[in-house]
């Protein structure tokens, strides 16, 4: 088993569809900011977005949060469909876009399942006064290029970089940022193999409520959720 | 005269003009095709040839010698390239580390004077970068500088020279190796290092 490989398990029942994740997402990884018109043409970037839907009739409405991101799949639909290997599984379980190397042929974006790799239509841009705050851990991805959530790579890198000078920023630390921007921490990220983890000990304590988003498809997601607990939900028995 | 027989041809004026641009064009020709052969050799090799001071580093806005700096006065490295122990950048060094010494350091020198009006003005000095790996790719100096330290059991300054040559000898700084992915990825086969697109790519 490899010793890395990281997960991350989300839990509807926290999750109060504030978007304060897809802010930090935004921020963190240089995404373009998003206009009406971008978002009315579905060109929209959102490395994670919250989906949201309603259940019931007025005034006996639910409101539901979903937040979706790449599921880092083990059984990943768009990387076989690559035509020049751009994006892989790594050593440590992600799902990696290598920029560069992508052609652009948005095959994997049609592939996957779940919309959430994006392609750039535009050579990106930002208003001047955004300008000094891109992230330069973070390439800028130019026109013609795929791109999606990648668990905040440039963050692992520099965990593991500390840890070597034994300045032992500690692996359990380590969030993205969506975990990092998440107030009621529905969102915990982790090695899944490691099972003193958050992430380990969230998903075994959430046991009874997991999923996985269309697990049917035999996807193998590494992003687990747990459902919301409600009243006659008899599966749930632990209290909140 | 006998049939068949060799004859020089007729010098004509107008042969001769075709001559003359002929040749013209033929050395024009062949500067262009040496020009673009010295570009093909340089990319092959990945540096600039050493021919003709092409190979030279560029012209900094103060003309700061490493020489006198590392050889004379016995500076370490890490003394101004402060988080190249710890950071993926090296870093330069801030007018203010200068201003330690030169505030009575090199009265009347032409490029002392330079410096201390930029530190009057409290402003910064646009130092013209030498290396530079693309946007897409991330280079970290912690990483290699402790490795090579650790495995030839050296001071941190004394590691610098794998990639970037003996700076203490150069007027200018120049790039002294390659630095492209081929060179990173075969020193990384050799040294047991990472491999994976994504240890540089992300
Ligand atoms: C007194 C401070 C000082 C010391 C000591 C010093 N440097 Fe520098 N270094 C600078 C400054 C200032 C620059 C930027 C100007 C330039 O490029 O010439 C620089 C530039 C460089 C660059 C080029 C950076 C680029 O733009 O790519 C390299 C490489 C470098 N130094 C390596 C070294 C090495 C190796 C040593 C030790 C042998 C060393 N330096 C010692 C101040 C210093
Ligand atoms: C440890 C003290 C020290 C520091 C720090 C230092 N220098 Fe110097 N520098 C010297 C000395 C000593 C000389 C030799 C002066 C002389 O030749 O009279 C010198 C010489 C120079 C010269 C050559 C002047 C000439 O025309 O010969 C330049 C340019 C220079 N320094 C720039 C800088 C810059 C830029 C920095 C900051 C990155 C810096 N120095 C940091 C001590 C220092
Ligand atoms: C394994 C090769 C390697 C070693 C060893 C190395 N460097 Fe570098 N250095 C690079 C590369 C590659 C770059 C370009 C980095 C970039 O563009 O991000 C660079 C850039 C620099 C720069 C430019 C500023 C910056 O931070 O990018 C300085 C200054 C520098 N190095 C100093 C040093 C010093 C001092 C040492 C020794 C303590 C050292 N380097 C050791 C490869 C190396
Ligand atoms: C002289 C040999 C050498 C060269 C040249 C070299 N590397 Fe490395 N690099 C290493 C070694 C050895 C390691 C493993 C260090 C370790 O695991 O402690 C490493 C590790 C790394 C890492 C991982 C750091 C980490 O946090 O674990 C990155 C990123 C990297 N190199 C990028 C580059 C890039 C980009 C270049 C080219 C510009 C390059 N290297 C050139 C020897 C080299
Ligand atoms: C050790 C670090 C390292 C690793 C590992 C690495 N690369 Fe690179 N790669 C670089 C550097 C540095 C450059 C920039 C070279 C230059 O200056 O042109 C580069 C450039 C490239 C380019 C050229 C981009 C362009 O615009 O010219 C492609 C494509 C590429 N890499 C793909 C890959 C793929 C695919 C992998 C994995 C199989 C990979 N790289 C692994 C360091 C690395």
């Amino acid at each position: 088993m490899a010793e890395t490989k990281w997960g991350m398990v989300v839990d509807l029942d926290k999750c109060t569809g504030c978007q304060s994740c897809v802010v930090a997402c935004q921020s963190e990884n240089n995404i373009p900011i998003n206009t009406e018109d971008i978002f009315n043409q579905r060109r929209a970037i959102e490395w994670i977005r919250i989906e949201r839907y309603w259940e019931g009739e007025f005034p006996n409405v639910k409101a539901r949060y979903v937040p979706v991101l790449c599921q880092h799949c083990d059984e990943a639909p768009c990387e076989p469909v690559c035509p020049v290997l751009a994006t892989y599984h790594n050593d440590q379980g992600l799902n990696v876009q290598v920029y560069n190397r992508c052609i652009g042929t948005r095959f994997c974006a049609n592939n996957c399942p779940y919309t959430v790799r994006f392609f750039n239509f535009w050579e990106p841009e930002w208003p001047d006064s955004l300008k000094n705050q891109l992230n330069p851990d973070v390439t800028v991805r130019s026109r013609g290029i795929m791109e999606k959530c990648t668990f905040c790579i440039q963050r692992i890198r520099r965990v593991s970089k500390n840890s070597k000078s034994g300045e032992k920023t500690n692996e359990r630390d380590l969030n993205p940022a969506c975990t990092n921007a998440c107030a009621t921490d529905a969102l915990v990220f982790g090695n899944l193999n490691d099972p003193e983890s958050k992430v380990s000990k969230a998903r075994s304590k959430g046991e009874k409520r997991s999923y996985k988003m269309l697990e049917e498809l035999g996807t193998e997601p590494n992003v687990i959720y747990l459902k919301k607990v409600e009243k006659g939900n008899k599966q749930e028995n632990h209290v909140h | 005269m006998i049939p068949g027989d060799f004859q020089l041809p007729k010098r004509n004026k107008k042969n001769l003009i075709y001559l003359v641009i002929l040749s013209i064009v033929g050395l024009i020709g062949a500067t262009v095709a040496i020009t673009l052969l010295s570009f093909v050799l340089s990319a092959w090799f990945g540096l600039p040839l050493d021919v003709f001071g092409l190979n030279e580093g560029p012209d900094q806005p103060i003309k700061f010698p490493h020489k006198t700096h590392v050889e004379e006065l016995g500076l370490d490295c890490t003394f101004c390239h402060r988080t190249v122990t710890s950071e993926a950048s090296a870093s330069v060094p801030s007018v203010t580390l200068c201003m330690t010494c030169h505030k009575s350091v090199g009265d009347d020198l032409e490029e002392i004077e330079k410096l201390r009006s930029i530190y009057a003005s409290k402003g910064t000095i646009d130092w013209i970068r030498v290396h530079r790996v693309p946007d897409h790719a991330h280079f970290i100096h912690e990483a290699h500088v402790k490795h090579f330290s650790e495995k030839n059991n050296v001071e941190p300054a004394q590691t610098c020279s794998i990639c970037h040559g003996n700076v203490a000898e150069m007027e200018k700084v120049r790039q002294a190796r390659e630095l492209k992915m081929g060179d990173c990825v075969d020193c990384h086969k050799k040294n047991d290092g990472p491999t994976d697109c994504t240890t540089c790519h992300y």
